[in-house]
């Protein structure tokens, strides 16, 4: 069975599924249209600063302005990858509830392919997002940026594959940790609360082992691709790729699918 | 050997509960194979490890000779305990998509919609189809693949008689093609009306198995009534008397081995008894199934 037929199994069970349709696209909308609207925003702000009289000079704020665009859009839209998360929840656990796991095994397919056909949804859905990142920073970096050259474009781009990564990073726990509880309530509280759960763990080891804390699977995110707003505030921000945090984010990846498949395996379904 | 099942010393655990004890047996091509048990004695345990979905604690088994793969299980048409779909597709949808799973031809939909009676409905969400539909559209998708071997489980569970009529005749069109069908159930009457073979599990343990023309064999059953004060007195001295009881006003004499209803009518007679109501009975399943779980509890006490 090839990875498009197994990729193609699992788009048909959820294309005939309304809720995967609402959940993507207002994931989509809201990515592009967030994306697309900063610039809208901080003319907004520039109104509102004038009302009051004071002046806020928009150009010198250079959010859509290659190369910051890159960042800036990467990061901002790496937070909406939790609807894609809960939506990814609610494919894994359907399955338990619906008992349909145990039918599509009966009917012949292996547990790994049955996983197979889950990651490669993945992978589609994250494939899908770097594409509408990518051509929404390049449109809105070619409207907003005053100058343009081929080395601005360019810069920074090295993120991109990055924040595929995130995206695919996060599905994959979401995925994991649908087929570890198998009930979507639970599930989604669980994936919602991680980054909490994990924040006052690290609060709590800071004194002793700090260097522990870029290893934790939520915080490997952060450290990747890190907040860019600082560089507003004469602040030196990293905008070169840090190997080792990209090799953490990566073994926790491989982590997830690789518990969600042990799991699969041992189990009676 | 043409053998399409073989299991050897299958065993599942479940922590201290066994649900499947040491299970060997084999069914032969063209078999309809009947899997007898009270509720919880490990059919659909047992069936669950046939097809992959539960792990054994121990033992192994074979289909069609070979060891178990996916690949296999693409020939097997098996429906567990109720219809699994998709509620929020219809039900060619959820074909669809059971063919891209068995990796059959697409043209098999309208066959199989066909054959179970649900053209016309096919474009329907799963979700509002009643009880019987959904069952057919089980019998449906376990019939995509152009299996050679059917599997059902309590396929008659929960529908109304008409519902299992139709499914029984359907079972039966289905077994006429030469296919090997697995059935687990309760209902006695149903397995005996369809199945050729039949083996009986109880906790989990293989406790009879045979050809289902065996049944009705052995001790012979006699329904007996007469005027006779001391009936029961003059039974007793008897030589072909097994066992005698008392059933709806009548009297079951239970025979011995070579003893036949007209030995007990000429007895009588030689007694002065005149029997007023005197019917050999043909032991059905049911009283098989009885006898043979009444049996084997009284093996364990002991």
């Amino acid at each position: 069975m090839t990875l498009l037929h197994l990729l193609r199994i699992d788009l048909k069970k959820m294309t005939g599924y309304r809720t995967f349709w609402v959940v993507c696209g207002l994931y989509f909308l809201t990515l592009g249209l967030t994306s697309a609207s900063g610039m809208e925003f901080l003319k907004w702000l520039a109104r509102t600063f004038e009302d009051f009289g004071s002046k806020l000079n928009v150009d010198r704020i250079p959010l859509y302005h290659f190369p910051d665009i890159w960042l800036n859009l990467i990061w901002c839209s790496g937070l909406l990858k939790i609807v894609l998360g809960v939506m990814v929840v609610i494919s894994v656990t359907n399955e338990y509830s619906y008992r349909t796991i145990r039918q599509n095994i009966i009917d012949g397919l292996s547990r790994g392919q049955f996983l197979a056909s889950k990651i490669l949804t993945n992978l589609l859905l994250s494939f899908l997002s770097l594409a509408l990142i990518t051509v929404i920073g390049l449109s809105t970096g070619l409207i907003y940026s005053p100058v343009i050259t081929f080395d601005r474009i360019v810069t920074d781009t090295e993120f991109l594959p990055l924040y595929f990564l995130e995206v695919f990073f996060f599905l994959s726990y979401a995925m994991m940790l649908g087929f570890l509880i198998n009930r979507a309530g639970l599930t989604i509280i669980v994936l919602l609360l991680s980054r909490v759960i994990e924040a006052v763990v690290t609060s709590n080891i800071d004194d002793y082992v700090p260097w522990l804390i870029k290893y934790f699977p939520m915080q490997s995110i952060w450290n990747m691709i890190l907040w860019p707003a600082p560089r507003y505030a004469f602040q030196e921000i990293r905008d070169w790729v840090d190997p080792l945090s990209v090799a953490i984010v990566v073994g926790w990846t491989f982590v997830f699918n690789w518990v969600s498949y042990w799991k699969l395996k041992k189990a009676d379904i | 050997m043409d053998n399409v099942l073989t299991i050897r010393n299958l065993t599942k655990r479940f922590g201290r509960i066994c649900a499947v004890n040491n299970l060997s047996l084999t069914v032969q091509r063209g078999q309809v194979f009947g899997m007898l048990g009270p509720n919880g004695s490990g059919k659909t345990t047992t069936l669950g490890m046939l097809m992959g979905v539960i792990n054994p604690t121990a033992g192994d088994y074979l289909w069609l000779g070979e060891k178990p793969t996916h690949h296999v299980r693409k020939k097997i048409g098996a429906v567990l305990e109720h219809p699994i779909f998709y509620p929020y597709l219809t039900g060619r949808q959820n074909l669809e998509l059971m063919a891209m799973i068995k990796q059959a031809p697409p043209g098999n939909i309208a066959r199989v919609l066909d054959l179970v009676e649900l053209t016309g409905r096919e474009d329907d969400k799963y979700k509002t189809y009643s009880l019987g539909m959904k069952q057919r559209l089980a019998i449906a998708s376990a019939m995509l693949g152009d299996p050679i071997i059917l599997i059902l489980d309590e396929p008659t569970n929960g529908l109304d008689p008409m519902g299992i009529a139709e499914i029984r005749t359907l079972i039966q069109r289905i077994a006429g093609d030469g296919k090997t069908i697995i059935l687990a159930s309760h209902l006695l009457d149903e397995v005996q009306k369809v199945c050729t073979h039949f083996a009986v599990l109880k906790k989990g343990n293989l406790i009879h198995q045979g050809p289902i023309d065996d049944v009705g064999k052995g001790s012979e059953v006699v329904e007996l009534r007469a005027d006779a004060a001391d009936l029961d007195s003059i039974l007793n001295n008897f030589a072909g008397l097994q066992y005698v009881n008392r059933q709806n006003g009548y009297l079951q004499v239970t025979m011995k081995d070579g003893f036949h209803s007209k030995d007990l009518n000429r007895f009588l007679f030689d007694h002065g008894v005149v029997a007023s109501h005197l019917v050999t009975k043909k032991k059905n399943l049911e009283q098989q199934f009885l006898e043979i779980l009444s049996a084997r509890n009284e093996s364990e006490k002991l």
